[in-house]
């Protein structure tokens, strides 16, 4: 399909011209530049010369806020990952952050014969297989940590409380040892090709194990799954669930049991589980689970929450530092003493800018992945 | 060990389109060009003043020039006769004296007939496209060394016989010896241009002929006809002679005295060098000028070196009547002047005294006041535009006279003019020619013409002063009846001496020396676009042999034989704001105090690096998240030509080194091992080493990667090395998690500046490849 008509599928020249998408965008909130609708507008007038090198064309985060208001159907988010990968055919790149080595160790995934030791973190009290019925996706949370030193993060937390209530429920989860990134970031920035080769290698793995259902912590891997590869051709046989998913299924089994707490909690939704994917009420029955009296919502939730400002490892930048701590303080505005995640890169963003010395203390939250929460309150 | 071919060589081969090339496998970095310097905006012809004098306080002269020969092919010719623009807007003015920049440009001259260098190459013919220029001044000389370089076939007609217009016509001898004259013509004629001599355009015919063989004409017949002073007397008496004719019949025909005593009339250089020529031919010589010495258009120095030689110039004296007897001239009564208000020239306007007329005697009258193209060549429908002056009417930014195809230039343009303006016009319409014939607009912006107009800011308080250097000069009482050359040049040692006076103002030296010498893994190109200019301060004294492999810094050999480190302003990175976080990681990492958050509007902050306090380790670089710092040197575009050095056949080795731990790569044996390819990487500081260099060398099929750093005691920037401890220890659990061997990376530290020890650690890690 050659650029235009990718671009009329993501229905671009229905435009109505309307402006509702400047209007709830993030990035518009906090950056006087960034317009989605004269991005829109620029590229179906064809000004690619201009886009290319523009750049705003990296601010999006593509997370799907203007799209869910768009009166004309419009997929601005998809049209924005075509713009990029054409942009980066013809030899334009946007700026990663941390001198692109998010996107490096990436790339280095797709390389064939490598032998990862990416299981390292999996103590003896943890329970995995190679094979088995349920595959536990960890995502690259084991290189976040390390390459996060300095933000003293623990995305990990996620896997091993996920593996730990696994476990108590009698389930030895297949974690895959040659598990490559998913290749979201990749594809949103453009770089379909390599995209390609480590979805081909993942869906290879995963029918290797046997697996009949994939449970993700991480939103994104999870999309990724769920709608960017069958979108480029690439079949997902197993179900497919986010742990929020999967807990609230166990809870209103009955399988499994939550104590009651007394810590206030609140919770993100990652646009790539709420708006890409529709999942909004599961983590918030995981949540609320015996204990409804100390969850509140942020002023911006569910369909209308507001993103974590950083997408692909591009642009982060003041406009992100604005949404993260508009975000943060909204959280803190709850009153709540938790902040859920469900998704390593929330987790990764907010800490970031809790964290920025010039932050001031009163944005700091105890921030914890849905599956962690649930672990510590299991009987 | 390969890896798959899908990976990071995609990324790199569609990298290449964004970053231009050398013949070279290396990248190149672009240098901009800030600030033009007062001397170099001051010159017509846009030479590069300031370059080609760092390069001779550097002792390159053949490099001192080459860059002269870029925008003036004439350079011992305006080295001699030049007006000098350049001096008068020299910022040395305001402290003592100018530089002697037009001595110092003869002496590069000079110096290249003593040690020559290879002729250059024939280059027209290349193309098929004719150009026939008439006249062979410096307009039409320059206009054709230009054409012929561009590769046409380029015809100079010239009416006299010798080649050089006013060059040799006017120019007396002892001012431009014609042997000089005649080299820098043959080496415009060695680029393959024509030079018909004694060929008189005239008449239809001729005419004609040229407008139907060549594809363009340049016009450059300059103003040879003297001007008649228009009072009483001129008419009717023997003993006149103007100046041009004066002087075309003493350099062309017959040295002859014009008589016993003379009177010159006008104060230009026309009327120096008649009045000089006729004292060297035996006549005794007056001056008469209606204005004060102060006005006077001629050079200061012509005056001086004419009144040293016993002419006597009447000031305040304007020509009021011819005396004659017999029908010839004996004498010339004038009229006694003052000074009024400034006229439209801007000069005073003489007003005459009453009754205060004088007579001077004299046998013969030489008029030096104007002159004007003798146009009595064309046939009568040429129709070219021409203006009350009596010269072509040509666009000044075109050269373009009104006919298409038919360009002007030099004094048959601007009456009366200076060499280098000359020039100046003979470059434009070249490049108006060659556009012309491309089909191209004639009119197009060239910065390099056209320089920006801006105030350089240089502190000229607390400079010391220096004395200009005296030009050296015949003898006065030697001159007489002897046309041997007045001035001589400057000796090397003072030619040196003169030019390390120059203040360097500007930021950039601009000597191209980093262009044409720059060493193995680098290649410099000054950038055309505005866009993503680096600065680069790179003083033309250092040997590039000395630079650490592919750095814009490394240790200076200076004039006086001593090593010293430099540091190239390019180091300061550049803080993207659209991009800073104002996180202040930065602030953190730099224990220099160099990074700071400042306030941008409401409650935005950005990161701001002192240039001041800046040692440019390129720690912050490393360490800032969103990539908003970007270095002005080792760019992640530079890693990545380094690393396409990697052979996929062999055992493949990256040692990235510290710049200042003695690592010298030239003393590695790299020939006693057969199957290892190696890849020095040397940067400033341990620090700039990112987590990504390694990776990705790694990504790209290193096999081993061996850094050479300083113990973090001893680090050169107190803090570098220990900041990449850290990014090891990270660099080395993610090489472990994707699945590469320990051994693969290796970090080690030299204590001091120790070679030795440097070269062992290599021997020790290849060892293991084995």
């Amino acid at each position: 399909m050659d650029l235009v008509d990718q671009i009329k599928a993501t229905n671009a020249y229905g435009c109505l011209e309307c402006g509702k998408c400047t209007a709830v965008c993030p990035v518009s909130l906090f950056s006087q530049r960034y317009s989605p609708r004269s991005m829109l507008t620029k590229t179906i007038r064809n000004e690619f010369d201009s886009l290319y090198i523009d750049y705003d064309l990296w601010s999006c985060l593509t997370c799907r806020r203007c799209d869910a208001v768009c009166p004309a159907n419009i997929d601005y988010s998809t049209l924005t990952q075509i713009v990029r990968s054409s942009a980066q055919d013809s030899g334009f790149h946007g700026k990663c952050s941390h001198a692109g080595a998010m996107e490096l160790l990436q790339k280095t995934m797709t390389t064939k014969d490598l032998k990862q030791n990416r299981l390292d973190w999996v103590t003896n009290d943890l329970q995995i297989a190679d094979t088995g019925e349920i595959l536990y996706y960890v995502g690259c949370a084991p290189y976040f940590d390390v390459f996060f030193t300095d933000l003293d993060i623990a995305t990990l937390d996620a896997a091993k409380s996920s593996v730990k209530i696994l476990n108590k429920l009698g389930i030895t989860p297949v974690l895959m040892s040659d598990e490559r990134c998913c290749g979201h970031d990749l594809l949103w920035n453009g770089d379909v090709e390599n995209f390609k080769m480590l979805a081909e290698k993942n869906i290879e793995s995963v029918e290797n194990t046997g697996a009949k259902t994939i449970l993700f912590s991480c939103a994104e891997c999870m999309s990724a799954f769920m709608n960017l590869y069958p979108e480029h051709g690439f079949k997902v046989k197993p179900k497919l669930m986010h742990m929020s998913q999967f807990l609230a299924e166990k809870l209103s089994n009955d399988e499994l049991n939550l104590k009651e707490s007394n810590t206030d909690i609140t919770f993100q939704d990652p646009c790539r589980l709420g708006r890409h994917m529709g999942i909004y009420d599961e983590p918030r029955q995981v949540l609320k689970h015996n204990d409804g009296e100390h969850f509140h919502e942020m002023m911006q939730h569910d369909k209308k929450s507001l993103c974590c400002g950083v997408s692909a490892w591009m642009n982060c930048d003041i406009t992100s530092k604005g949404i993260q701590k508009e975000r943060l303080k909204q959280a803190k505005e709850t009153g709540a003493e938790i902040l859920a995640v469900a998704c390593p890169k929330c987790h990764i963003h907010l800490t970031c800018t809790m964290k920025d010395k010039f932050v001031e203390d009163n944005y700091h939250m105890d921030i914890r992945d849905i599956s962690t929460v649930v672990l510590e309150r299991m009987e | 060990m390969g890896t798959s071919d899908n990976t990071f060589r995609n990324f790199i081969r569609k990298h290449e389109k964004t970053v231009s090339f050398s013949d070279k496998p290396d990248i190149q970095y672009p240098i901009g060009i800030v600030e033009p310097s007062p001397c170099m905006e001051a010159c017509p012809a846009g030479v590069n003043v300031k370059a080609y004098v760092s390069l001779i306080a550097a002792g390159k002269f053949h490099e001192a020039l080459h860059v002269v020969r870029e925008r003036n092919p004439l350079p011992g010719i305006c080295g001699r006769v030049c007006t000098h623009p350049c001096e008068t807007y020299c910022n040395r003015n305001q402290i003592d004296a100018p530089v002697a920049i037009r001595a110092l440009k003869r002496f590069v001259a000079d110096y290249e007939l003593e040690h020559p260098i290879p002729k250059p190459q024939k280059t027209a013919g290349t193309r098929e496209e004719k150009i026939a220029i008439i006249g062979s001044g410096p307009a039409g000389l320059t206009a054709a060394h230009d054409l012929a370089k561009s590769g046409f076939n380029v015809t100079i007609f010239e009416e006299l016989s010798e080649p050089g217009g006013m060059l040799i016509a006017g120019i007396p001898s002892y001012r431009m010896p014609r042997d000089i004259l005649k080299i820098e013509i043959d080496y415009i004629r060695n680029l393959g241009v024509k030079i018909i001599t004694n060929k008189k355009i005239s008449g239809k015919q001729d005419y004609n002929k040229l407008l139907k063989g060549y594809d363009a004409i340049y016009l450059a017949i300059g103003a040879h006809i003297g001007k008649k002073l228009g009072i009483p007397g001129e008419d009717d008496y023997e003993g006149f002679l103007d100046a041009v004719t004066f002087l075309r019949e003493v350099n062309l025909g017959k040295p002859q005295k014009p008589g016993e005593k003379i009177i010159v009339i006008g104060g230009g250089n026309s009327a120096i060098d008649a009045a000089r020529t006729a004292l060297r031919l035996g006549s005794e010589v007056n001056i008469v000028y209606r204005r004060t010495r102060q006005e006077m258009p001629a050079e200061k120095e012509e005056i001086n070196e004419a009144e040293k030689e016993g002419i006597k110039i009447h000031y305040l004296a304007a020509p009021a009547k011819i005396i004659g007897e017999n029908n010839k001239v004996t004498g010339l009564e004038c009229t006694k002047m003052k000074l009024g208000k400034p006229d439209e020239s801007g000069r005073a306007r003489p007003i005459a005294i009453k009754d205060s007329e004088f007579i001077i005697e004299a046998d013969v009258i030489i008029p030096a006041i104007s002159q004007e193209p003798d146009l009595s060549f064309l046939p009568k429908d040429h129709n070219i535009d021409i203006s009350r002056w009596n010269t072509f009417t040509a666009n000044e930014n075109t050269m373009a006279t009104n006919i298409p195809g038919i360009f002007a230039g030099g004094d048959a343009v601007t009456g009366p003019n200076t060499v280098i303006d000359a020039i100046a016009q003979g470059h434009v319409a070249a490049k108006s020619i060659e556009r012309f014939i491309n089909g191209e607009a004639l009119e197009q912006t060239d910065s390099r013409t056209k320089p920006i107009e801006t105030e350089i800011k240089i502190d000229l308080k607390n400079r010391p002063k220096t004395k200009r250097a005296d030009i050296p000069m015949q003898k006065i009482s030697e001159r007489k009846n002897s046309f041997q050359e007045v001035e001589y040049g400057f000796d090397e040692a003072t030619a040196i001496a003169e030019a390390q006076r120059c203040l360097r103002c500007g930021p950039c030296d601009e000597c191209y020396i980093c262009v044409s010498d720059c060493h193995k893994g680098l290649s410099v190109i000054h950038s055309k676009n505005g866009q993503d200019d680096y600065v680069l301060r790179l003083p033309p004294d250092f040997q590039s042999n000395n630079l650490a492999d592919g750095n814009l810094h490394g240790i200076l050999k200076s004039a006086n034989g001593k090593d010293m480190p430099i540091e190239l302003d390019s180091y300061i990175p550049v803080v993207k704001e659209e991009l800073c976080r104002g996180c202040g990681d930065c602030v953190t990492v730099c224990e220099y105090d160099a990074c700071q958050l400042i306030q941008k509007d409401g409650e935005i902050f950005v990161s701001q690096i002192d240039s001041d306090l800046c040692r440019g380790c390129g720690t912050c670089v490393t360490f800032c998240p969103s990539s908003a710092i970007q270095p002005s040197r080792y760019t992640s575009d530079w890693l990545s030509f380094k690393l396409k050095k990697i052979d996929p056949k062999k055992r493949n080795i990256v040692v990235f080194s510290c710049n200042w731990n003695g690592a010298d790569f030239e003393k590695i044996n790299t020939s006693k091992y057969k199957n290892i390819n190696f890849i020095f990487i040397q940067t400033m500081c341990t620090g700039r080493i990112e987590s990504t260099f390694i990776l990705r060398a790694l990504e790209e099929g290193a096999d081993g990667i061996l850094i050479v750093g300083c113990s973090a005691d001893e680090c050169h920037y107190e803090f570098g090395a220990k900041r990449f401890a850290e990014t090891y220890a990270k660099v080395q659990q993610l090489a472990h998690m994707l699945g590469y061997d320990k051994y693969r990376i290796e970090y080690k530290t030299v204590s001091g500046k120790n070679t030795d020890k440097f070269v062992e650690l290599v021997n020790n890690y290849t060892r293991k490849f084995k």
